[in-house]
């Protein structure tokens, strides 16, 4: 089994770390923080009158682990372990061997892994934290959900990798026309967030090109605002997502940064997490509801995609007319 | 534009009061820059220019207008903008399929978001490049990180016009026009305020209640330099430079320090405005003159407030005129009913109703949907521009129903102009008081709200929004 401080020794770090953003945000919160420094208290301390957030209880079985599963030790890029990514872990292991890891075709096993994880894994907010830890709890945030389909793919020997992009702000905030009715906090984290809210997503290589999955977000979500469900190899930007051009980036490991900036907001606003975990989970039973009176999954979908209109993505594209002198 | 044709050409089409037509006949003669010469007509033109009276087209001859019209602009846009060719090739949609004005509606419609999602720095300038239809004139773009403002003007030096809207989300809508587009936009303009008004436009002595053209990019400021060729004096309630930034800081409402200061220069600013406007008015009011107010409903309400605080009003009578636009933006809080908004200014600049006129528009297109002098509904110009009212599916509403606004606008040719909006309307068939034969829209927009998908990083924003707004 790999350990943790092989990763660290290896140096297997990210390849494009998206510094300016992470920076930005970091300094406008900084800012915010010290113009509204009664805010703290509120981010640290639910409210007595509060509804608290309880952990659902985990959706599957963890199988067993035994020595003889077979799984991948490359070191290559995209196969080896990296930070927060073990797919050396036993429990990894095991899920693999248990999803039909060396059984099934790549492109088959890495379908499996990512409806595993999109239907079995709950969104939470928490701080970053191995792969093991995420199937032992069953809940993490996008990047803890993205790693486990990641690690399963990897431990099965199918190269694996992250991608994120900056989506636009939601049209209720992009469509305002009152900005007297606008809190200071929508207009505060709309600046924050001027540049666009981070998303991620995973790729796999299967059958000569790498392969997107949205793993981190439930059906149920797309159903309660009446959105087709994406499947396995289907790229949410400019389907269901509203990309904001030049935004993207791939790396074979979450960047070390950002597992600083996870952790410290975790600190530093354990109450305001809290309260996003709830606003996450009150949101699952409408959309389920909707999916089920649709006659389920397949057949909500179905409607969905009839209705749907995608938006075009712009590309920033190279002209020979522009002349870029500095 | 080369090759102004004369007036009397303009004038051949009998469908409008003969007064009309001389208003018309006035206004090609002034505007004769912004119209191609007559062998260069393409359908678009024929429809913008050819009517006298672009809301008292007959039906039938509009259709037929308006399909070729639109469908020149889209085998335009399919053929010569790579964009919105992949766009329409992963719907299935292409010129061949558009025969009859029913078929218009299989036209791919953008939503107005797509226009908001754009990259910063020189990616910002390859990104308008995409949007834009057609070759590119040459544009030098300097720095190695350009701001918004350097881009824009980098591309308006090379003769294009870019402008953005006024950006209240935090956000611009960007839209780059070639000089035709902008032309013609501001002819459609102009010709849709002739043909709505019964007065003597150019007779008028104009105040402008919005930034200077020539010193903003913004849409809403920039269009309005057409007024500039029609009108005698001209008056501007903002002359000096106004950057994206300063847009930007504006509309933020006053959040942070550095917006709070803003709003208090802006707030002092506004108050000498407001004054020195009072004084133009009681100059033009003793002297018995006729004066055209164009601009911004709010800072029009704050002179008329302030003139009913100080027991004052004119009696400018019928020959002036008040056309507004653009909203009323970061003023929204005081925004009145437009029915209650021309009684004020009736009462208090004695400019009589069917003298007072709000415009719908958008950075977007180029229809001008102005309302009528007798039921003040918004006239949209369905000789080039189609309109539809779409439900939560996106498809079409009968009319009288409310849902989304889209429309295809046929005079957009250096961007595609077929746009869903973001704003709630109520569509007729005909005006429910005048006889103008074309389709109307109720006089109160509204903004549509729509619901996304929230990845966690976005219902951590909600969370720390809410708790920023600790009481």
């Amino acid at each position: 089994m790999t350990q943790v401080s092989e990763i660290t020794d290896q140096r297997h770090t990210s390849q494009e770390v998206p510094k300016t953003s992470m920076l930005g945000v970091g300094m406008t919160f900084a800012r915010m923080l010290l113009e509204n420094p009664a805010a703290l208290k509120k981010f640290r301390v639910m409210g007595p009158d509060e509804e608290r957030y309880v952990r659902p209880p985990r959706q599957y079985e963890l199988p067993p682990f035994r020595e003889n599963m077979e799984y991948c030790t490359s070191n290559e890029k995209y196969l080896r372990p990296t930070r927060y990514c073990n797919p050396g872990e036993p429990e990894v292991i095991a899920m693999a061997t248990e999803l039909g890891a060396y059984e099934l075709s790549d492109y088959e096993f890495a379908e499996a892994a990512y409806w595993f994880v999109n239907t079995k894994l709950l969104v939470e907010m928490l701080s970053l934290n191995s792969v093991s830890a995420t199937l032992k709890r069953g809940t993490g945030t996008c990047y803890h959900l993205i790693s486990v389909w990641i690690a399963l793919c990897r431990a099965a020997g199918i190269k694996a990798r992250y991608k994120t992009f900056n989506m636009l702000l939601p049209d209720e905030i992009m469509n305002i026309v009152n900005v007297e009715e606008v809190t200071e906090g929508e207009a505060m984290t709309a600046d924050m967030f001027n540049t666009g809210v981070p998303e991620g997503e995973g790729e796999v290589y299967v059958d000569g090109k790498w392969t997107v999955g949205h793993v981190a977000m439930p059906s149920e979500i797309y159903a309660r605002v009446g959105l087709p469900i994406p499947t396995f190899g289907e790229d949410p930007i400019g389907f269901t997502f509203k990309l904001i051009p030049g935004t993207v980036k791939r790396f074979e490991s979450i960047p070390l940064q950002l597992g600083i900036a996870m952790n410290a907001l975790m600190w530093l606003a354990p109450a305001a997490m809290e309260r996003a975990n709830l606003a996450v989970k009150n949101n699952l039973p409408q959309g389920r509801k909707i999916i089920e009176e649709a006659g389920g999954r397949e057949a909500y979908d179905k409607k969905a995609r009839e209705r749907r209109l995608s938006p075009p993505i712009i590309e920033a594209k190279e002209h020979a007319a522009l002349v870029f002198e500095d | 534009m080369e090759g102004a044709i004369e007036a009397q050409e303009q004038t051949l089409r009998i469908d409008a009061p003969a007064e009309v037509g001389l208003r018309v006949a006035k206004l090609n003669e002034r505007l004769a820059r912004y119209i191609p010469s007559r062998e260069m007509w393409t359908p678009v033109d024929e429809a913008l220019f050819g009517p006298i009276d672009l809301y008292r087209v007959p039906l039938e001859d509009a259709q037929t207008m308006q399909l070729k019209a639109i469908t020149y602009a889209f085998t335009r846009h399919y053929n010569n903008n790579s964009f919105y060719h992949e766009y329409c090739t992963t719907q299935g949609v292409s010129p061949s399929d558009i025969k009859t004005v029913d078929d218009l509606f299989k036209i791919p419609l953008i939503p107005d978001l797509t226009f908001k999602q754009y990259p910063e720095g020189k990616d910002f300038a390859r990104w308008i490049g995409s949007v834009f239809t057609g070759d590119l004139p040459k544009v030098v773009i300097k720095g190695a990180n350009p701001t918004f403002d350097e881009v824009i003007n980098a591309f308006n030096a090379s003769g294009m016009v870019v402008t953005y809207s006024s950006g209240t989300s935090g956000r611009f809508t960007f839209i780059p026009r070639d000089q035709k587009t902008f032309l013609t936009g501001q002819y459609g303009l102009a010709k849709s305020a002739i043909n709505m008004w019964a007065g003597d436009l150019f007779e008028t002595d104009g105040y402008l209640l919005l930034p200077n053209p020539a010193k903003t990019n913004v849409f809403v400021g920039k269009v309005t330099s057409v007024y500039f060729d029609i009108v005698n004096e001209i008056q501007m309630a903002i002359d000096r430079e106004l950057t994206s930034k300063d847009i930007q800081t504006a509309m933020s409402g006053g959040h942070g320090p550095k917006g709070r200061l803003f709003s208090y220069v802006q707030n002092r600013t506004q108050e000498k405005t407001i004054g020195k406007i009072i004084q133009w008015l009681e100059r033009h009011d003793k002297a018995g003159g006729t004066v055209s107010l164009v601009g911004a409903p709010y800072l029009l309400y704050f002179v008329m407030q302030k003139l009913q605080a100080d027991g004052k009003s004119f009696d400018l009578g019928e020959d002036s005129f008040v056309l507004t636009g653009g909203g009323w933006k970061v003023r929204e809080n005081i925004r009145l009913p437009v029915k209650d908004f021309r009684k004020q200014v009736e009462d208090v600049l004695g400019i009589p109703d069917a003298s007072c006129f709000d415009l719908y528009a958008m950075v977007e297109g180029n229809g001008w949907m102005v309302q009528c002098p007798e039921g003040h509904y918004l006239h949209l110009p369905y000789t080039y521009y189609k309109p539809f009212v779409l439900n939560e599916d996106l498809m079409p509403v009968e009319y009288g129903e409310s849902g989304r606004f889209a429309f295809l606008d046929a005079l957009a040719e250096s961007y595609p102009g077929f746009i869903i909006t973001g704003d709630q309307v109520r569509m007729y068939e005909h005006c429910p008081v005048c006889d103008r034969p074309g389709p109307v829209l109720e006089p109160e927009i509204h903004r549509a709200t729509g619901e996304e998908v929230r990845g966690c990083a976005e219902e951590v924003r909600r969370a720390l929004a809410r708790d920023f707004s600790v009481d």
